[in-house]
C-alpha cells in the first residue's frame, strides 16, 4: 500500500484524537468523518500503517495514560479508571491485569517504591534512552555467537533483581 | 571509540520484533528480560557484525510526543541500505507493508520510506 503525504497526515490527525481525554471521545465512524476517510478505508489503512485498529490504539491509550497516573500516585485507582474513560471499574481492573500483568494498585504500590522524587517518572517503568543498558549482562556486549550461547540472559544480577521486584517473567 | 549501538523506540517490543525480523529479514541477536520490558537488538544477516539496532520500549512521554511528531512530518528515524530498492520495494509491499514514498531519485541515492507499524518512519537507500 502507498499513501499520500495528506492521507498519512489524516491518520495522524485521527491518532491524536483517538488518543484525546474522554469528554472529547468521538466514535470511530465519527472520527473517520472527521478526518474525511471513509470507515472501511479508515480502519484498514489505520491498521497498516499503525499496526493496530483504532479501537485497540484508543484501548492501549487509556492503559498508558493509567499507567502514568497511577505511577505519579496522586490519584485512586478508581479516579484513574473513570479519568482515562473506562464506566467500570471491574472491567479497567480486568483488562490493565491481563495487558500489563498486574492489578493497578499492584502497579501503583510498585510504581511508589521507585519514586525517588515527586514528579519524577520512574524509570524502570519509563525508561528513557537507552537507560536499559545498565542492566544488562556482560554478555550482551560480547560478540554475536558469545552471547547467543545458552544461559547468556541469566546471568543478568540487575535483569533478574527487577524481575523479582515486578514478581513476573520476561515480558 | 567505535559505533556499534543505535537505537529505534517502538511502540510494542513484541510486535517490533516480529516486524523487524519476520518482515524486514534482520536476525534477533540479544532479547534480555529487563524488568517490565525487554532489552532487544537485532542484526543485518548481511553484516551480523556490523550495527546493532535497539528496539527500545517508547514508555517514557516524552520520547513518544518526540516519535508522533517526527512521524507526523513524515520525517524517517532510521534508514537502511539496499542493494536493489525496486526489489525491496516490491517484497515489502508484497507482505503489506506500507510506504509513505515510492522508490526515487535523490541526488545521488534512491530512496524509499514505510511505516514499521511500530509508529516509525524508516527510509531505505540505494547509494549509487
Amino acid at each position: 500500500m502507498l499513501l499520500r503525504n495528506d492521507t498519512l497526515s489524516r491518520l495522524c490527525r485521527a491518532r491524536e484524537l483517538l488518543a484525546e481525554a474522554p469528554e472529547e471521545r468521538l466514535s470511530i465512524k465519527d472520527i473517520a468523518r472527521q478526518v474525511r476517510i471513509s470507515p472501511f478505508h479508515f480502519i484498514r489503512q489505520f491498521e497498516a500503517l499503525f499496526g493496530l485498529t483504532p479501537h485497540q490504539f484508543r484501548i492501549r491509550s487509556r492503559l498508558d495514560q493509567a499507567k502514568l497516573l497511577l505511577a505519579k500516585g496522586q490519584h485512586s485507582v478508581t479516579e484513574v479508571c473513570m479519568e482515562v474513560g473506562f464506566a467500570s471499574l471491574g472491567s479497567f481492573s480486568d483488562l490493565f491485569t491481563r495487558r500489563i500483568g498486574a492489578t493497578p494498585s499492584a502497579y501503583q504500590r510498585r510504581a511508589r517504591v521507585m519514586v525517588s522524587m515527586p514528579g519524577v517518572l520512574p524509570q524502570e517503568l519509563f525508561p528513557g534512552c537507552l537507560s536499559l543498558m545498565g542492566c544488562l549482562p556482560p554478555s550482551a556486549f560480547r560478540n554475536f555467537r558469545e552471547a547467543s550461547e545458552p544461559g547468556a540472559s541469566l546471568e543478568c544480577g540487575n535483569a533478574n533483581q527487577a524481575n523479582q521486584h515486578y514478581g513476573r517473567g520476561p515480558g | 571509540m567505535r559505533i556499534k549501538l543505535t537505537s529505534i523506540m517502538v511502540e510494542d517490543q513484541d510486535k517490533a520484533l516480529r516486524f523487524y525480523t519476520e518482515t524486514l529479514g534482520f536476525r534477533k541477536k540479544h532479547d534480555i528480560p529487563v524488568g517490565e520490558y525487554r532489552w532487544i537488538t537485532v542484526v543485518s544477516p548481511e553484516g551480523p557484525n556490523d550495527l546493532e539496532l535497539a528496539l527500545e520500549p517508547n514508555a517514557n512521554p516524552a520520547g513518544r510526543t518526540f516519535q508522533q511528531a517526527m512521524f507526523a512530518q513524515s520525517i524517517p528515524l532510521v534508514a537502511f541500505e539496499v542493494a536493489d530498492i525496486a526489489k525491496e520495494y516490491a517484497r515489502l509491499k508484497a507482505l503489506g507493508v506500507v510506504f509513505t514514498r515510492e522508490p526515487a531519485k535523490m541526488g545521488p541515492v534512491m530512496i524509499a520510506v514505510f511505516s514499521d507499524t511500530c509508529g516509525n518512519l524508516i527510509q531505505l537507500y540505494q547509494p549509487a
